[in-house]
This record gives structure tokens, sequence and C-alpha cells, in this order.
């Protein structure tokens, strides 16, 4: 496989990730009637609740702590636990997460100790606290993410008999693709516990009056008995084992794991369903055969626009795996991907999913040959350069992709976390044969629209060129 | 219609007996039968309380070093920070010369864990290099997160040596996310930084005309500073610096020169205004170019410094040509605005200085407030001597300026400023409350929980503030108006500034999506003989709540 040198360079430029922290507030929000409050200074808070708050139009409450120099120099219990009074009398969540910031990692805030005192002294011993050791410096918000779900679990679950349900992990997707997940799980007619959910909170209906904490998110009962279910299918093959909750679950509670790629694709939908098959043993209901008939129809029908399409593909680890497979299976090329990190599980995989087609694959004139490349610790500046080396026509993936867009005219499918230069980032819709046919159309129309825009004026080009005709 | 004391009372009951003494500090019902009202400000922030308040961070690059277009601006640090401030703030500018100009990008130094444990200088040494390499800029500015001072990064030695290596100026901000109380230490740190670094470091010994003027702390959100730069060259201004919206190193390094600074964000800003004063003799005149008659005092105010009759002439000229396009489009969006009530809630300035478009429009501000202002923002700088220093305000260091011996000129001699004085806001701020009807409240550092008990309470027609609470006032079916970013809109300052803003809240107060909040299927039968009439009501203005 081809791959670039990990990057040799101090600088980044323009990057394609955030920090732990912002990753970390997200399963929180799919907790039925959590809070987060994060230790450090407000900055923190402030900043990760504008941009999720942008990325979704929804209110997004998270605390602070409000460290400044006192609390830096003595250290920042009083502020946490004073936080933690101030937010549970004001919001009265039933789960609070606790998130770390630089600073409180930096200065040495042992949150554990503090959350243990915390509810000792106040004689809230059997209160969930969550304390999720989140630096930014440490990971990316991906990581922020998979780690809190498993700090949810290992503070919340216990042995419980079997209840015949299964867990369903997912990494970071939108409420709508949330929401399509929950229908197909309800068609197939499994019975689930989905974590995080927060396909109500973060996407909440207009309703009156204004609650604090919307409704939705995963019952907090329902995360206690995880361990009496069947087994695990959590949409995490890019996970690193540190970061997997399905592996927590599988060590401690002996629920078994499958990991799968998120249902984004017709083949990943096939492996969802599949899946779901084999806890069932019911047929696939003619619903979802319709459905996936109907994918197929529009991949058949799409499949001369999109061998035009070379990609670049980046955002999160999960996402961008399923969105590489999607193009391949439709003869679009991606020719890189990245996520902003090393991403040493994603490159493995890429790279099988890359040998399985390139067999098939022609070589389309221009000798760049098949993807998927990753690009390992990718800024947008290295994406930039690898797009025209490789004569990307395409880009998809979140809003920091713009700047393709500004500097080298590449048009952008927006897709994944965060979209903020464009409302509906919370509805976008790609899981499942319905979502992935509404995907294939954004990527297919996208293609013709750059095709058609110039249309006129190429073929004047090609054919007239030189020649005094006019164009009519 | 309005609260009275024990109705806050009764609101701030869902805190703790602490919390609530101390937030009872921060809220103000004005009364105009008081000659002075006091308010606490730029206090420590509650932990906790979901406040709206950011970090020295966000003041320091975010807000004041962010703007300026031909600095690579590196953030050191790790990831988050650099990524939060890309290209948020919504702060235009022209470019120049394409290969200066830095403004979408974002420059971190990635600091990773090792980085934490071993120290960032090497990397952000090496981090400069290549940008000098890459990019050649004017000047860099290294701005420090959290762990940057906490490892002892020494930035400013790193800066020094990076300067002479390239010959470039290199100048670091420790304005580390914990340092102060809010985002107001970051623009001290900034003002600090600017004033020690840029101005003053341009060879320009003479203003190129007589009227030759500086606007500061003027952000160029939206395009604003272009509106008022476009009327103040009319007229025959020189505008020389804009601090910062659409600056510039190029410019900002010769705003010595300059006759007058015009002071639009006192909060951000203050500190450099006073510092030319002390150092070049210019003073600085409060100017507001928010709302027609903001703005038309302004300008007048200038014309009243300058004293010249010629300029006092055009000054007319080109208000009265204004006036007569903008004036027909403003009465039409009047007859809707007016009546309505506004919460107007925004950083440190602007809580105050949208009032007046507010209420040229019909429209009252029935709640305003800063979310990191200082007691002077509310109450006028003769309050400042009597500012209480506390640990959280003393640590950032006051930057001491002498009179430059080659470039002090005193603009204005005593007596005359004295006269001055008497006529325009010269080097004076009287601050929010004393432009506050009786009634209306005001509230320091307004928290998400209050937002939206206030908002039920006191029912707004429109609620000012930024995007993390603007969705709480959605959901609770009250329009909103970002006032930091303007929802993508804008220019709001000047003529044509004031007839978009009018035209952007009235829209506001006329969207048809208002009047599908009840479903049919809650209102009356529709087969009743009433009904057209309902019907007839529902249409048009919005009407829920009358």
């Amino acid at each position: 496989m081809e791959e670039q040198a990990v990057s040799y360079r101090s600088v980044n430029e323009n990057p394609c990730h955030m920090c732990m922290p912002i990753g970390a507030i997200l399963p929180f929000k799919g907790v039925e009637r959590s809070m987060v409050l994060i230790h450090g200074s407000q900055g923190c808070s402030t900043y990760m609740r504008r941009h999720i708050s942008e990325h979704f139009n929804e209110p997004v409450d998270v605390g602070s702590s409000s460290l400044n120099e006192k609390g830096t120099v003595y250290g920042g219990e009083a502020n946490l636990k004073q936080g933690l009074d101030n937010l549970i009398k004001i919001y009265h969540p039933s789960l609070i997460g606790v998130l770390t910031t630089c600073l409180a990692e930096t200065i040495g805030e042992d949150i554990d100790r503090i959350g243990q005192e915390y509810l000792r002294e106040r004689k809230m011993d059997n209160f969930p606290l969550v304390t999720v050791p989140t630096p930014g410096y440490g990971h990316s918000h991906s990581e922020g993410f998979s780690l809190a779900v498993k700090r949810i679990l290992a503070r919340l679950a216990r042995k419980s008999p079997s209840h015949g349900r299964i867990n369903v992990l997912v990494p970071n997707i939108s409420p709508a693709d949330l929401r399509e997940i929950k229908r197909l799980l309800e068609i197939m007619g499994v019975r689930y516990t989905l974590l995080p959910d927060f396909s109500e909170t973060l996407d909440a209906p207009f309703t009156s009056p204004y609650h604090k904490i919307p409704s939705g998110g995963t019952g907090l009962n329902s995360i206690r008995e995880m361990p009496g279910a069947i087994a695990t299918l959590q949409m995490g093959v890019t996970l690193e084992e540190g970061f997997s909750p399905g592996k927590y679950l599988e060590e401690e509670y002996r629920v078994p794991l499958f990991n799968l790629p998120l249902p984004i694709g017709l083949e990943n939908t096939d492996t969802f369903i599949r899946s779901l098959q084999k806890v069932t043993g019911a047929p696939v209901p003619e619903i979802l055969l319709k459905e996936r008939g109907r994918l197929l129809d529009a991949m058949v029908d799409a499949h001369k626009y999109n061998f035009a399409g070379r990609c670049i593909i980046f955002g999160e680890p999960e996402l961008v795996y399923a969105m590489a497979g999607t193009c391949l299976e439709n003869g679009v090329t991606p020719v890189a991907v990245a996520t902003g990190g090393k991403g040493a599980k994603l490159k493995t995989l890429l790279q099988t999913l890359r040998d399985r087609y390139a067999a098939d694959a022609p070589d389309t004139g221009n000798g760049k040959g098949v993807g998927p490349v990753f690009l390992p610790e990718a800024d947008f500046d290295i994406m930039r350069r690898t797009a025209r080396e490789r004569g990307a026509n395409l880009a998809i993936g979140h809003s920091g992709g713009k700047y393709l867009t500004e500097k080298e005219g590449i048009p952008l499918v927006r897709m994944g976390f965060p979209i903020h230069d464009r409302v509906g980032g919370q509805r976008i819709f790609s899981a499942g044969y319905a979502g992935t046919t509404v995907f294939l159309d954004r990527i297919t129309n996208t293609l013709l629209e750059r095709k058609l825009s110039g249309y006129r004026e190429r073929i004047y080009r090609q054919f007239y060129r030189g020649k005094k005709y006019d164009l009519v | 219609m309005g609260l009275r004391e024990q109705d806050i009372d009764s609101i701030l009951d869902v805190y703790p007996a602490k919390v609530k003494r101390n937030r009872k500090k921060h809220i103000l019902l004005r009364d105009t039968a008081l000659e002075t009202q006091e308010i606490e400000a730029n206090a420590r922030t509650i932990p906790g309380i979901i406040s709206n308040r950011g970090c020295a961070f966000a003041g320091c690059k975010g807000v004041v070093l962010g703007p300026l277009k031909d600095f690579v601006h590196i953030v050191h640090g790790p990831i988050g920070c650099a990524y939060y401030t890309w290209g948020t703030r919504r702060n235009k500018a022209r470019i120049e010369d394409p290969k200066q100009y830095f403004l979408n990008y974002c420059f971190s130094t990635d600091m990773q864990e090792s980085d934490i444990v071993f120290g960032g200088e090497k990397k952000l040494a090496g981090m400069i290099d290549e940008v000098v390499e890459t990019f050649h800029p004017n000047a860099i500015a290294v701005t420090a997160t959290c762990p940057v001072g906490l490892i002892g990064d020494d930035i400013q030695a790193v800066a020094r040596e990076a300067e002479k290596r390239h010959g470039v100026p290199v100048m670091a901000f420790n304005c580390e996310g914990y340092r102060g109380v809010s985002q107001s230490a970051g623009h001290h740190i900034a003002n600090n930084g600017l004033m020690e670094h840029v101005i003053g470091r341009g060879d320009l010994e003479e203003p190129p005309t007589r009227f030759a003027v500086n606007m500061l702390g003027e952000y160029n959100i939206g395009g604003d500073s272009w509106e008022i730069e476009r009327v103040l060259r009319d007229i025959g201004y020189e505008v020389i610096a804009v601090m910062t919206g659409g600056g510039s190193f190029e410019t900002l390094k010769n705003a010595h020169v300059a006759n007058l600074n015009l002071v639009q964000c006192h909060r951000s800003i203050n500190y450099i205004a006073d510092m030319l004063e002390k150092k070049y003799g210019t003073p600085w005149l409060k100017i507001n170019f928010i709302g027609i008659n903001n703005t038309i005092q302004s300008l007048r105010n200038m014309a009243v410094y300058f004293g010249d009759a010629k300029l006092q002439e055009r000054t007319e000229e080109v208000i009265a040509r204004e006036m007569s396009r903008v004036e027909p489009v403003l009465e039409q969006y009047r007859k809707i605005c007016q009546g309505k009530t506004a919460f107007c809630f925004v950083g440190g300035s602007r809580g105050h200085n949208y009032q007046g478009i507010f209420a040229e429009l019909g429209v009252e501000t029935i709640l305003a407030g800063y979310e990191f202002a200082h007691r002077d923002d509310y109450e006028g700088r003769a309050i400042i001597p009597q500012i209480k220093i506390n640990a959280d305000n003393q640590n950032i260091p006051e930057l001491t300026v002498e009179p430059d011996k080659k470039r002090f000129r005193m603009k204005v001699s005593p007596e005359k400023m004295a006269e001055l004085q008497e006529k325009i806001p010269l080097c004076e701020y009287k601050g929010m409350i004393v432009e506050m009807q009786s009634s209306s409240l005001i509230v320091d550092d307004l928290n998400h929980f209050e937002t939206e008990a206030f908002i039920e309470r006191l029912k707004p027609d429109i609620f000012c503030s930024g995007i993390k609470d603007k969705y709480v006032a959605h959901k609770m079916g009250v329009p909103s108006k970002q006032l930091h970013s303007y929802d993508y809109s804008g220019p709001y300052y000047g003529f044509k500034g004031a007839v978009k803003f009018a035209q952007d809240i009235t829209m506001g107060f006329v969207s048809p999506t208002w009047n599908y909040i009840t479903p049919p299927w809650k209102n009356k039968p529709l087969l009743k003989g009433d009904v057209q009439k309902e019907e007839v009501q529902n249409v048009g203005l919005y009407t829920k709540r009358t």
C-alpha cells in the first residue's frame, strides 16, 4: 500500500481533528437525564458547547469547574465540588459525567478520588458519577467518544441475568442515522440496548414547554443490564482495544462481541442485517428487501457517473471506513483517506478493502491506481496536496473540508462531525439501505453538478478551440 | 410587565444560598431615580453554572489578535483550542496582498503527551521556522493554551530567538486559559502585546492628513468596519488602522500617527486607547456606530473634536445624504418593530451599543448585560478608582508606558480637553446603566438557567445573544439574533448596516413559522362561523404573546 511517511513537520496547518473532551461530551448527551461537567478552564466548555451547538442546532448545556489561577496552584477540588453542587441543584441529573482537560491533567487532578470523596461527603454514595480522563493532548475526539462510552459502562454495568436483548454500541454518528439503526433493529424484531442514543436529545423536536435536559437517551437501567445481553454488536472495527466498550463487556462479563462496520453502504448494511438475522433466526422482512432493491437500483443507475469520482475522505475513523467501502462498491475511487490521527487499525482495514477491489479495478487512465491510501496524522494541508497530486474531484467529510473547495475547487459532500457552515448536521442521513441510497445520490449529484456546470464551455474548448464560432 | 426585587429573589431561589447571594449582586433592577447603581462584575464565574464566558485564550487569540490578517497565528498547545478558534468569529478582511492573508488558516503545534512531559519549546521553534519558510508572513503571533504555562515553556524566549533568527517580528502571548476570570484577561494581554511589539514600529512620523484616525475595538464582523470606513472616508477622514477587524501588522505599526482614536468596544481595547494617550498624546473618543442616531452623533462628535468648519459641513452633507436613503426604508420596519421588547446580552460592549438601534426601531431593551465586562462598562469610567483589585484581576501585568520622547505630541491642550469634554465623550465612557429605562433588568454573566427563567417571566419578542444560548430561545418559541456573529448576516453598523439589522430582526418577528407552533387540531373547530376572523389574526405578525 502506498503510504505517506508520518508527518515530519511540527506544524499542524488546518487540522482535521479536535481534542479528546469534545468527543467525550457526546455520549453523555445520549444517556437519559445526564449532564456533563468539564474540570478545567471555562473556555473549554464554552468552546465545545459552541461547536456542538452549531453542528446540532440545539442547546448543549455543559458545566465547567471554571478553574483559574488559584485552582491551578492549589488544586481544583473545591471548584469541582462546588460545580457538582450547582449542577445537581439546578438540573437534577440522574448521572453526571466529569471530564478532565489539558489543565486538570497537567496539574495532576485526581478526579476519581475527588469524585468519590464528593459522593461520600454529600451522602450520595450510589449516585452514578462517571469520570473520564480526557486530556486535550491525549487523543482525538474520536477516542474521547469511545472512552466515555466505556467509562459509562464500567460505572453502571453490573452482573445481570440474561434478558435476551442485544447491545448495540455506536460511534459518533448523526441522530438521523441513530434513528435509522433503531428502525432497522425494530424491523428485524430485535430487542436491544443502544448506547449512546442521542437521537432525541441532540435533535429534539420543538415542544412546549422547554426542558433543560431534553427527554430521550439510553436509560440507566438498560445500561446497568447490558452484561445480561446475548451479544454485543459494536460498530467499531477501527477501535483500539483500550478504547473498546464492547471489549470491556466481553472481558468483564463474557458478553460475546461482534465488531462490525457502520451500516453505511450496501455491503456494510448487509453485514449488519445478517448479524441481526443470526440473533433472531427469522427471515429478513419484505420491507428491507425492497429497500435493498431500491438501493441496488440506484447503484446500477448511477454507476456510469460514479466511475468518474476520485474522492478524498476524511473524518472519524469508523465513519471514514464505512464511507470508503461505500465509495468502492460504487466505483468511486478513494484516492486518500485521513482522520487526523495515526489510525493503525484503520490503515490495515483499508489495505484489505483495497486488495479486494484492486483485482477488478480498471486503470482509469491516469495511472494513479485505486485507493484508498491512508494519510496518517494528516492535516488539511497534507490532504490538499495529496488531493491535487492524485487528481481528486470530490471530498467527503466534515465542514473543515470547505478549505479544499476554497483552495482547490473540489466540491464537498458534507458528512460527519462537525458541520458548521450548513444547517442540519444532525439530520444527515446515510445509514441502512435507505440512508445509503440518499448518501449515494449526494455523491453522484455532486459529480454531475460538476460535470454539467462547465459542460458547454468544455465542449466548446475541446471542439471549437481557435475557431471563431459563437456559443449559442 | 417588569420584575420586582422579590420576583428576582424567587427566580434565584433555585440556587444554593451562597450562590444566590453571589448572583444577586450581578443582577440589577434599574431605577432612574437613583443617582448611581452598583453592580458586581468581572468576578469569578461560579463553577457548574452554565455561563457563556470563555477564557483568556479566547479573548486574546480569538477576539483581539485573531482578526489581524497578515499575522500567522500559531496556537501553542494541544489541537483543540486552535480548532475552536478557526474561522469562528466571522471577522472579515479585505485581501490586499494574497501572500499576506492567513485568516482562513489554523496553525497548531498539536502538542502530544510527550511534549507535555518533555516541554514543547523545540517543537514551537521548529514550527516558527517552517512557517517563516513556507509563508513569509509579515508577523507571527504565538498564543499559549493552558498546559504551556504549567509546564513552563518559555514562549517569550522562543519568540525572541526566532525573531533574531529570521528578522520577522515574532511575539508571544501568555494567555493561558486559566488566567483571569474570563476572556477579558485575554483582551488585556493582547492589548499589552500589540502596544509593546507592533504599534509605533512603523517609520511614519506624520499622518497623511490632519483628519487621521484609528478605529479601536472594531472587529469587522460581517463587514461592519467596511461600512464605517466608507462613511468616514467620504467625509474626509483617513483611517490609519482598525484594531483589529481587517487590520494588519502593516497598518497597526503606524497607528501612532493618528490624531484621534475612536473606541467602539470599550472593554476589549480601552487599555490600548489609554496607552496611546499616554505615549503619543492622542486622545480617544467613545463612539458608537450602531444605529442611525448613534452613528450621526458619533460623526458630529468627531467633527467637534477636529473643529474644522469644512469637515463639519461635509459631515452634515454626508449625514443628510445617507439619511435620505435609509430613513424611508427604516420607516417600514419601524411599523412592525414598534412596541416589541428585546433581551440584549452580549460581550463587553454590544450589550450596551445595540440598545440605541433597538430604541430607534421602537424596540425596548428590557434586559441587558455583558458576559465579561467590568464595572466601568456598566457604571462608567468614574468608578474605576473604586474597583477593588483582587487576586483575580491583579495578575495580568499592567504595562506602564511613558511619553515617547520623539513622537509624543499633545494633540489637545488640557484647557481644550476640558472644554471638549463638556461637549463630547472624549476619553470618557459613561457605561450602560445610565441609558437604561426604569424597571429594566441588568444582568452580568447571564447563564442558561437565568436565561430561561427571565425569558419565561419577561417574554421578550426577541432574544439577542450568541450561538450557545440562541437555541434555548428558539426552543421556547422566541426569535433570536446572534449579536456575536450575526447568524451569517451583517454588516449591522452605520447607515446601511442599520437597514440590514432592521430587516433581519423584522424577519424574526414576522416569520410565518411562528404561526405553526400550535397545531390546527388544538385550535377551535374549523367549521364555526367565527373562524375567518381568527385566521386573519393569525396570518401576518407573530401574535403568540399578545
